[in-house]
């Protein structure tokens, strides 16, 4: 992950997870993504009971207390954005949910080999850090019979995004060749990988492939507020977000 | 059993042999070279299949069974499933002038007359793998396969399904939903397909006890051409997307 996500992530803080921060620390149950996938609906997740969690580009770290809240035994937060951790303190403080916090980029984490039993990433290293790089990183981090679960954007999306603006129902560029995009008017650093790829990069690593989950809007789902750029009608239809699932042996 | 889809597959098959595959079937059992799909992507170029060399191979839909010739050809024990007459006739006509000969099955993929645990590969080249109901024929792949056995099949992408109109060569606009994607007969259409998503595949296979080995998603090469026959994807759009994708899966 790149300075440049620091800077962006930064002002997205100031704009809208700051704010956000204790509405989403206070939630009850666990979802998935702008359209709140209830995980009681889609089982991406272990029982996470006595279990040891690190979460890669964990922002402001509310999946990190709703796992903790869920009976985790050690949750680590990472971020390379010191705002949002920042927040993350705030939210630790008010709520006494206890977790680790540590500045670090999903690329490198000064954490020890085999320490983990879950690593999970919600748009966090799954979408701004090199999965060259944080794809073995997850895999170090884990104990065997460890599970990695991330969740980003799905390359279908990806085609369907024109340079600037909403999403459309026209392919917007080639498939073949995704990889770091920076959009106009944006300043991060985006990574994004075809299927194949996923799954190549994903044994190369010395993971198993345990399960993709193409995330579909809910029917009382609504237009996100502040990640605006796909109305839910096309998260109707097409999975804008998708998880994977994969273990280490 | 989809008996419904098997006949209809059976009565387009019937009339595509006539069209097509019987014509060019000489054609394809001559060829030196394994290629893939509608822009002959060559084996060599993407090594998927690897050395086959002795192994049990049963193709699942082999049509007029050009690829087991293909592995014949390499040393392989082919046998040809296929629920269409008029195709396993041409097949046999072509085993008959070429002298390459392995067994041949009339059964659909998702009953197949043969014994568990008999198989080292198990391969599907736009054979079951669009024509047959997944659930069943994936069912009937695994208990064929000997541990440690391999599945390998090919078919459309997603975003051929997503992007064909009901009629004619597939678009750069989403056509139709994934989401409930599966069954599928196509206007003006005899034959019945069936296209899952990617997240329905890999829970499918995993179901089944197979480990996901490999995706591979076709680009069509900078000397490819537009399909003939199969005419439903120009070779522009297939350097921009993926048309056809291969699975590979290992049975644990």
């Amino acid at each position: 992950m790149s300075a440049r996500n620091v800077e962006a992530w930064t002002r997205a803080n100031t704009d809208y997870t700051d704010a956000r921060a204790e509405e989403a620390w206070g939630k009850d149950e666990i979802d998935w993504g702008i359209w709140a996938v209830p995980e009681s609906e889609v089982h991406a997740l272990p029982d996470v009971s006595g279990k040891d969690v690190v979460e890669l580009g964990c922002g402001t770290a509310y999946f990190g207390a709703w796992l903790k809240r869920r009976g985790a035994r050690r949750v680590v937060g990472v971020d390379p954005t010191p705002a949002q951790l920042e927040t993350a303190r705030r939210c630790m403080a008010k709520t006494g949910i206890e977790l680790e916090l540590v500045q670090a980029f999903g690329e490198d984490v000064p954490l020890p080999d085999a320490s983990f039993d879950l690593v999970i990433s919600e748009h966090g290293a799954a979408a701004w850090a090199d999965p060259e790089r944080w794809l073995p990183e997850a895999y170090r981090l884990l104990r065997p019979g460890g599970r990695l679960v991330f969740l980003h954007t799905s390359p279908l999306a990806y085609c369907c995004f024109p340079a600037v603006g909403q999403i459309t129902e026209q392919l917007q560029r080639p498939y073949f060749g995704l990889d770091a995009v920076v959009w106009p008017g944006d300043d991060g650093v985006e990574y994004q990988l075809t299927h194949a790829e996923w799954i190549s990069l994903l044994r190369e690593t010395g993971f198993l492939v345990e399960r993709l989950i193409e995330l579909q809007a809910t029917e009382s789902a609504v237009t996100h507020e502040y990640y605006n750029d796909v109305p839910v009608e096309w998260a109707r239809q097409w999975p804008e977000e998708e998880i994977w699932v994969a273990s280490k042996p | 059993m989809n008996e419904d889809s098997i006949k209809a597959n059976i009565v387009q098959w019937t009339k595509s042999n006539a069209d097509f595959t019987d014509p060019s079937a000489q054609r394809h059992w001559a060829s030196e070279e394994i290629f893939w799909g509608v822009f002959s992507i060559p084996e060599d170029d993407i090594d998927v299949i690897g050395d086959v060399n002795g192994l049990d191979v049963v193709e699942l839909g082999c049509g007029t069974a050009y690829f087991s010739a293909w592995l014949a050809k390499r040393g392989a024990r082919p046998v040809g499933v296929d629920p269409t007459p008029a195709q396993l006739a041409t097949a046999r006509r072509m085993q008959a002038e070429t002298g390459i000969e392995f067994p041949l099955v009339e059964a659909a993929a998702e009953s197949v007359p043969l014994p568990d645990a008999s198989f080292d590969l198990a391969l599907s080249e736009y054979g079951a793998s669009l024509w047959a109901d997944p659930e069943q024929w994936v069912r009937e792949a695994a208990r064929l396969l000997r541990p440690g056995g391999r599945l390998i099949f090919l078919t459309n992408s997603i975003l051929v399904y997503l992007c064909a109109p009901d009629i004619g060569v597939t678009t750069e606009q989403l056509q139709r939903p994934l989401f409930g994607m599966g069954r599928i007969q196509w206007p003006g259409e005899v034959g019945i397909e069936y296209h899952l998503p990617h997240g329905r595949w890999i829970g499918l296979l995993r179901d089944n006890g197979f480990a996901i080995e490999a995706l591979h998603e076709l680009r069509a090469h900078e000397d490819a051409v537009d399909p003939g026959y199969y005419d439903f994807v120009t070779v522009e759009w297939g350097r921009k997307w993926p048309a056809e994708e291969i699975w590979v899966a290992r049975k644990l």
